[in-house]
């Protein structure tokens, strides 16, 4: 299904999402970030990428696995708390943060489906926006497999043709999204379709950041895992978690009980992070991944060797964030080109 | 105007005379407008060197980090490194100094001038482009910046993309030196110092208490903050559980009894713990460098937590951290005209 909405007739489109949660991205504090939409609030779709990325709407920072209390002398009592979501629809989610969720479905299904992550994914309709300009100098989707306009991972693709938006249903769910507001959309007729794929082209041409051969990346980490090159190139890493928590495919966890009263507690998965002290720590005291050299290899391995080896695809989209929001200017191209060099 | 040639000329000679074993300096990254730090140690590397104001960091960061690999080193060396510092990065110097980190023998340091300047603040440059980024930026030498923007250039007063510890600054130029380039003068007379802390005490205790449960939800808990912090040098973080440091020796029940002040749950009460205690700890250290609001991805202000506790040390105690080497550090100092009416 392909339709035409003209830009005054989103709003009409969002308030016929009733029943829905609906976010949208949000420019405050200085950042874009998606936040929820009032109802029949209006949705600025001028954004760059969001900081953080779609990845959270299934996969939450903080996600309680259960609740326990124990009175005393009784025994200990257990209370399910698998999240029964409202269908969220979120919009403006960028072509690489889409390509992200398919990777993340992997993860929490190769071997167990994990019931908070589906909660919360078979209730998600992800409205793409395609990125007619690189809305960062460190874009780099088309290197890793991607399009400005990829349609992967998202349920409907929208595409800005100036005064109106091109929409096109990618799943069923994205078809059931654009039925509730039949009457705003118009039928896409062929100078539509023309002008799409023109945009779409032109799109491609924009430059973004360039990774040489993609194929030989594993190959180049592997020969390079015992390399200087990794210490060097984290040589002013700080350790902090931005690259990771910000990335829309990184999906490590940690799972802590924390108290929340004298007899009680919850069970609480919060993201973890392969750039924390403890991330590999062992309880004999040995760390594998002992210094930020190791670490850095770890997120670069993790993303264009383990996940190629066991998925058969890069897990980085090319969003270009963990780049971006370095403070010290790690950036992911280079140590992959500097990698593919030694 | 600073010379970058003669900054440049300096670290050669140093590292040529083998007066330092390493300069930490910027240079330009591939990540984008800003300057990335950098670490030269060979005379040919110095040309690399930049210095305008895209090089926000304060790399004493880097003497810290340094020391504690050499303190873990089976071969340290401890011969002094070079570091290119702004009148605040000196003052985190002169802090760590104060503090017996290292001796004063074994950092050299190539002091800065920002003079009329100051470095940019990437938030206010995103505030101004709604979030797109500037492929360079450059200084016009008098009083405005140039933002080179795909398909255009922008030019922008300096007073409106400043960093705010710039527009505050008391002392732009490094105190403490071994050498120092550019005019000594940093009065730039954009704002009085603290000038955004007093503003947003200007607002109710319910309006600032709101404000700030707004930024605390919106802490990832990255640690970025920290991390970044050359004063947060504790090798464990009281509150942050990851940096617990679990040797072979360490045994069963002390990993067990371990007390997490603060969970990894990133919500209001932990995520306030967490920047409060770090603000407290900072009390009468924080030079205001300005790094911790900087590297925020979500841009929590966290400057405004600790110049208000830097306001109350220089309104209490007339202290500013990191001014004067020969002083004390306020913690560990008592004098008798102190405000103490609260031990009466």
């Amino acid at each position: 299904m392909e339709k035409i909405l003209s830009k005054e007739k989103l709003r009409e489109w969002v308030g016929k999402l009733d029943g829905c949660e609906v976010h949208a991205p949000a420019f405050a504090d200085s950042v874009w970030n998606y936040a929820p939409v009032q109802t029949g609030g209006d949705i600025d779709l001028s954004h760059t990428n969001t900081v953080g990325s779609v990845k959270a709407f299934a996969f939450p920072q903080r996600e309680v696995f259960f609740r326990f209390e124990q009175a005393k002398g009784g025994a200990p009592v257990l209370t399910a708390t698998v999240p029964e979501p409202r269908p969220t629809v979120v919009f403006g989610v960028r072509p690489c943060d889409g390509r992200g969720m398919p990777r993340n479905d992997k993860v929490f299904s190769a071997e167990f489906k994990d019931p908070y992550y589906w909660a919360r994914r078979e209730k998600l309709t992800l409205v793409g926006l395609a990125c007619n300009e690189p809305h960062s100098p460190n874009c780099f989707c088309q290197s890793v497999g991607g399009s400005p306009h990829s349609e992967e991972g998202l349920d409907v693709l929208m595409t800005d043709l100036g005064d109106r938006y091109h929409v096109k249903a990618i799943t069923p769910k994205g078809a059931e999204a654009m039925e509730r507001a039949g009457d705003a959309f118009n039928e896409a007729g062929a100078a539509d379709q023309a002008e799409v794929e023109r945009v779409h082209a032109e799109s491609r041409q924009q430059p973004q950041r360039p990774i040489g051969d993609l194929a030989a990346i594993p190959e180049a980490i592997k020969q390079n895992f015992d390399s200087p090159v990794w210490a060097e190139m984290a040589q002013h890493c700080i350790g902090c978690g931005i690259c990771t928590f910000l990335c829309p495919t990184c999906h490590c966890f940690d799972i802590n009980d924390e108290a929340t009263g004298a007899n009680k507690g919850e069970r609480v998965r919060t993201w973890d992070n392969c750039q924390f002290p403890d991330f590999t720590m062992h309880t004999s005291g040995h760390n594998p991944r002992h210094d930020l050299g190791a670490r850095l290899r770890q997120r670069v391995s993790h993303k264009f060797l383990y996940f190629v080896e066991n998925h058969k695809t890069q897990q980085c989209t090319g969003c270009g964030r963990c780049i971006s929001e370095c403070p010290v200017g790690i950036d992911i191209v280079a140590v992959l080109e500097r990698v593919g060099q030694s | 105007m600073v010379k970058v040639e003669d900054i440049q000329q300096c670290a050669a000679g140093l590292l040529e005379k083998g007066q330092v074993k390493s300069v930490l300096g910027f240079r330009r990254g591939t990540a984008g407008a800003m300057a990335e730090p950098c670490t030269i140690t060979e005379a040919a590397e110095a040309g690399t060197l930049v210095w305008d104001p895209t090089c926000l960091n304060n790399l004493a960061l880097y003497l810290v980090k340094d020391r504690k690999q050499q303190a873990a080193s089976k071969t340290p060396d401890i011969r002094p490194i070079g570091i290119v510092a702004k009148g605040c990065d000196s003052r985190a110097v002169a802090v760590l100094l104060q503090e017996n980190y290292f001796k004063r023998e074994e950092v050299f340091v190539i002091g800065v001038s920002c003079e009329g300047t100051g470095v940019i603040d990437p938030k206010k440059v995103a505030t101004l482009l709604k979030g797109r980024s500037p492929s360079r930026v450059e200084f016009d030498g008098a009083d405005g910046f140039k933002l080179t923007l795909r398909g255009g250039e922008m030019q922008v007063p300096a007073r409106e993309i400043l960093a705010d510890r710039c527009l505050e600054c008391r002392a732009a130029s490094p105190a403490l030196n071994d050498v120092v380039f550019g005019e000594p003068s940093g009065e730039r007379g954009y704002a009085t110092p603290f000038h955004a802390a007093k503003e947003a005490l200007g607002a109710s205790e319910t309006e600032r208490w709101a404000a700030w449960e707004h930024h605390f939800d919106r802490c990832l808990r990255c640690f970025a903050c920290r991390s970044v912090c050359p004063m947060c040098y504790c090798p464990e973080c009281v509150v942050d559980s990851t940096s617990f440091v679990i040797e072979p020796q360490t045994s069963a029940e002390e990993k067990a009894n371990r007390i997490k002040w603060c969970e990894r749950s990133p919500n209001t009460s932990e995520s306030a713990v967490y920047h409060l205690t770090r603000a407290i700890h900072l009390a009468g250290r924080c030079v205001d460098c300005g790094e911790c609001e900087r590297v925020c991805p979500v841009n929590i202000p966290l400057r405004l937590l600790n110049t208000m506790l830097e306001m109350e040390a220089f309104e209490m105690f007339h202290y500013q951290a990191g001014h004067d080497l020969s002083q004390a550090s306020l913690l560990s100092s008592f004098r008798d005209e102190d405000p103490n009416s609260f031990i009466r």
